[in-house]
C-alpha cells in the first residue's frame, strides 16, 4: 500500500470526522428545538454549536481539590483517538481504508471496548464523587453493550466469511445484511448508543448525576469529549452502514457518495433518540441486555450460520 | 527498517510501563501503566502478522485493568497516591529474584537451538487459527470454555454476599445448629438471623 | 524484529513480573506481577509462532490457551481478594499471617 493511498486515506477519516461531528451538533439543535416546539432556525442552528465553543473555550476553567491532573487531560483525547480508530477501520469507498487490517471487526471492537477506559478516566480524575459515579456505572453496564456488539458483528461477518470489513461490503451484492439479519442492526445500534452513552443510554453523564463523568470538566476539554462523544455516533453509524446497509454497494453514484448516504441514514436517528426516548435506569437495562439482547444476538449468530450452512451446499 | 524501528519502540515501551507499574504512586495509574504494556504487546504481536491475537489482547486487557483498577480503589488505602507509602516487602529479595530470573529465561532463549521458519506472507493466519480451533484442536477449545465457566461460577460463588442460610460476613450456619434458637421454631429463629455457634469466618 | 530479541523482550518483562509477585503486599499488585508475568510468556509464545513454526496454527492455540489462564487466574484471583477481605479485613499479606481461621 504506497504512502499516497495511506495519506489520502487519512484525510478522508479526518474530513469524514469532522463532517460527521458537525452534522451531528446540528441534527441535535434542529431536532431538539422542533421536538421542544420552539422555532428551529436551520441557519442560526448551523452556528450554534460554533458559538457553543467558543463560549465554552472562553469560560473560566475551573479545576478540582487534588485531581489527577494528566490522565484528566488524557481522558477526552483517549476517547477521540478510539472513536478515529473505530472510523478508520471502516471503508469509505472500494480501496479506500486508513487501517487495512485483514480483521477489520476486531479492531472496531477493540477499539469500543477501550471507551470504558476513556470513561471511567473522565469519571475518576477529577476526584469527585458524582463523576466516579458516573465512571463506576460505565464499567458496570459496560459489557451489556460490547457482547451484542462484538455477537452481531460476527453474524454479519459469517456470509463473508472473513473479518475484514471490505469482504463483508462485497458480500452483500445480492442481499443488504439488514435483510438476511434482521437481528442484526437493531442490536447493533442499542450497542452504539450506550457505547457512546448518547439519548436512553447516557447514564455515565446523566442529568441524575447532574451531569455525571464530565461534571466537573470545563474549557477545552468539554468541547473535546463532546467532539470526541459525536465521533464515536459516526464511527458507529459508518460501521453499521458497512456491515448492515450494504456499505459503497448502489446504483449509479460512486460509493463513496452511497457510504456517506447510508451513514447520514443511521446517524440521523442515532442523533434523534435523545430526544424521544428517556433515560433508561443502569439497573434494568442490564437486566434487559444480559436476559432478551444477548440471548437475541445469539440468535442473529445462529440464523447467519444456518443460512451460511444452507449456501454451502 | 520503520518495522524495526516500531518495534523496538513498542518493545521499550512495554518494559518500561511494566516497570512503571510498580513505581507509581497512584493505584488506578499503576493499572493503566499495566495496560499500556499490554498494548504494546498486543501491537508487537499485530506487527508480527498474529493479528488476531494481538488484537484480541487488547479488548481483553482494556475491560481486565479497568477492574483492576476498580478494585484497587476498593480494597487500597491509598488508591489515588496522595500520600507517599512503602508498599513492598523483602525489597532487595524480590530485585534479585527478579533479575535472576530475567536472566535465565533470556539465557534461554540467546543460546537456545531455536528452528527457523517465519510465517508465511500470504496465508491468513486469522483463517488458520479458526479452522484449526474448530477442527484440531476442538478439545481444547472446549475444554477452555468449560474452564471458563467454571472460573465464573467459582468466583461468583466465593464473592457473593449471600450464601443460602444468611450474609457471607455472618457466617452463614444452617438452621438446625444455631443453638440459640427457641426450641421447635427454627423457621423464626432464621428469620430472626441470630448469632450462630461456630462462626467459620473467625474475625481476628 | 529477530527472535532473539523478542524472547530477551519477553524475558525482560518476565522479570519484572516476578519482582512485583514477590515484593509487593497488596494483593492486587501481587496480581499484577502475575499478569505481567503472563504477558511475557505470551509475547514469547506469539514471537516463537511468527519466527519459528512456519505459521503452524498450534502455536496460535498456545496463545489462546495462554489468554485463558490468565483470564481464569484474574477472576479467580478477584474472587478471592473479596473472600478474604470479607472475612479477615485483610487486604495486604502482613495482615494474613496465621492459617488458622
Amino acid at each position: 500500500m504506497n504512502a499516497l493511498r495511506v495519506v489520502i486515506a487519512v484525510l478522508s477519516v479526518g474530513t469524514v470526522s469532522v463532517a460527521g461531528i458537525y452534522l451531528a451538533a446540528w441534527v441535535d439543535l434542529l431536532v431538539g428545538r422542533a421536538v421542544a416546539g420552539l422555532e428551529v432556525r436551520p441557519l442560526d442552528a448551523l452556528i450554534a454549536p460554533l458559538r457553543w465553543g467558543a463560549a465554552t473555550a472562553l469560560k473560566a476553567r475551573t479545576t478540582t481539590e487534588r485531581p489527577d491532573a494528566e490522565t484528566w487531560a488524557l481522558a477526552p483525547a483517549l476517547l477521540a483517538a478510539l472513536a478515529a480508530v473505530g472510523l478508520a477501520a471502516v471503508p469509505l469507498a472500494p480501496g479506500l481504508l486508513a487501517a487495512d487490517v485483514a480483521n477489520g471487526i476486531v479492531l472496531f471492537g477493540a477499539a469500543m471496548a477501550l471507551v470504558v477506559v476513556a470513561v471511567f478516566l473522565q469519571g475518576w480524575s477529577p476526584n469527585s464523587p458524582l463523576p466516579m459515579i458516573g465512571g463506576y456505572r460505565f464499567i458496570a453496564e459496560g459489557l451489556s453493550y460490547e457482547i451484542p456488539l462484538a455477537v452481531v458483528l460476527i453474524a454479519a461477518a459469517l456470509p463473508a466469511r472473513s473479518l475484514a470489513i471490505a469482504p463483508i461490503v462485497t458480500s452483500q451484492e445480492h442481499l443488504w445484511n439488514i435483510v438476511r439479519q434482521p437481528l442484526g442492526l437493531p442490536l447493533y445500534l442499542m450497542a452504539g448508543l450506550g457505547l457512546a452513552f448518547w439519548g436512553p443510554l447516557a447514564l455515565p453523564g446523566g442529568q441524575d448525576l447532574a451531569g455525571g463523568s464530565s461534571l466537573e470538566t470545563s474549557g477545552v476539554s468539554r468541547i473535546l469529549w463532546r467532539l470526541a462523544q459525536l465521533l464515536v455516533l459516526v464511527a458507529v453509524a459508518a460501521m453499521g452502514a458497512a456491515v448492515f446497509l450494504g456499505g459503497w454497494l448502489g446504483p449509479l453514484f460512486p460509493g463513496a457518495a452511497w457510504m456517506i448516504v447510508k451513514t447520514v441514514i443511521l446517524l440521523v436517528p442515532l442523533i434523534a433518540t435523545r430526544h424521544f426516548v428517556a433515560r433508561v435506569p443502569t439497573e434494568r437495562y442490564v437486566v434487559v441486555s444480559w436476559a432478551i439482547l444477548i440471548p437475541l444476538s445469539l440468535l442473529d449468530v445462529f440464523i447467519a450460520g444456518i443460512q451460511a450452512l444452507v449456501a454451502a451446499r | 527498517m520503520i518495522l524495526n524501528v516500531t518495534f523496538w519502540a513498542f518493545s521499550a515501551l512495554a518494559v518500561f510501563s511494566g516497570w512503571r507499574v510498580f513505581r507509581a504512586d497512584s493505584m488506578v495509574r499503576a493499572a493503566y501503566w499495566l495496560l499500556v504494556s499490554f498494548a504494546a504487546v498486543g501491537i508487537i504481536l499485530v506487527l508480527l502478522r498474529a493479528e488476531f491475537l494481538g488484537l484480541i489482547l487488547i479488548l481483553m486487557m482494556g475491560g481486565e485493568m479497568t477492574i483492576m483498577a476498580v478494585f484497587m480503589v476498593a480494597f487500597m488505602m491509598n488508591p489515588a497516591g496522595l500520600n507517599p507509602m512503602t508498599m513492598v516487602h523483602r525489597n532487595s529479595v524480590a530485585i534479585v529474584a527478579g533479575v535472576v530470573s530475567f536472566l535465565a529465561v533470556a539465557a534461554l532463549g540467546l543460546f537456545a537451538r531455536f528452528p527457523v521458519a517465519r510465517a508465511p506472507e500470504g496465508v491468513d493466519p486469522t483463517r488458520k487459527l479458526g479452522v484449526e480451533l474448530l477442527g484440531n484442536s476442538m478439545l481444547v477449545f472446549q475444554t477452555a470454555g468449560v474452564t471458563l465457566l467454571a472460573a465464573m461460577i467459582a468466583a461468583i460463588a466465593i464473592s457473593s454476599a449471600r450464601g443460602r442460610y444468611g450474609d457471607a460476613d455472618q457466617g452463614s450456619v444452617e438452621p438446625d445448629q444455631m443453638v440459640t434458637a427457641p426450641a421447635g421454631d427454627v423457621a423464626a429463629a432464621a428469620a430472626h438471623d441470630p448469632a450462630p455457634v461456630t462462626s467459620p469466618g473467625a474475625h481476628q | 524484529m529477530t527472535l532473539q530479541a523478542l524472547l530477551v523482550v519477553a524475558a525482560a518483562i518476565f522479570g519484572i513480573g516476578v519482582y512485583g509477585a514477590l515484593s509487593q503486599q497488596s494483593f492486587v499488585m501481587i496480581m499484577m506481577g502475575l499478569e505481567l508475568m503472563l504477558n511475557g510468556t505470551i509475547l514469547a509464545g506469539g514471537s516463537m509462532w511468527a519466527l519459528t513454526t512456519g505459521g503452524s496454527p498450534k502455536g496460535q492455540m498456545l496463545v489462546v490457551v495462554l489468554m485463558t489462564v490468565m483470564a481464569v487466574e484474574a477472576a479467580m484471583g478477584f474472587a478471592l481478594v473479596i473472600g478474604i477481605y470479607r472475612v479477615r479485613k485483610a487486604d495486604i499479606t502482613e495482615k494474613i499471617k496465621r492459617l488458622k481461621g
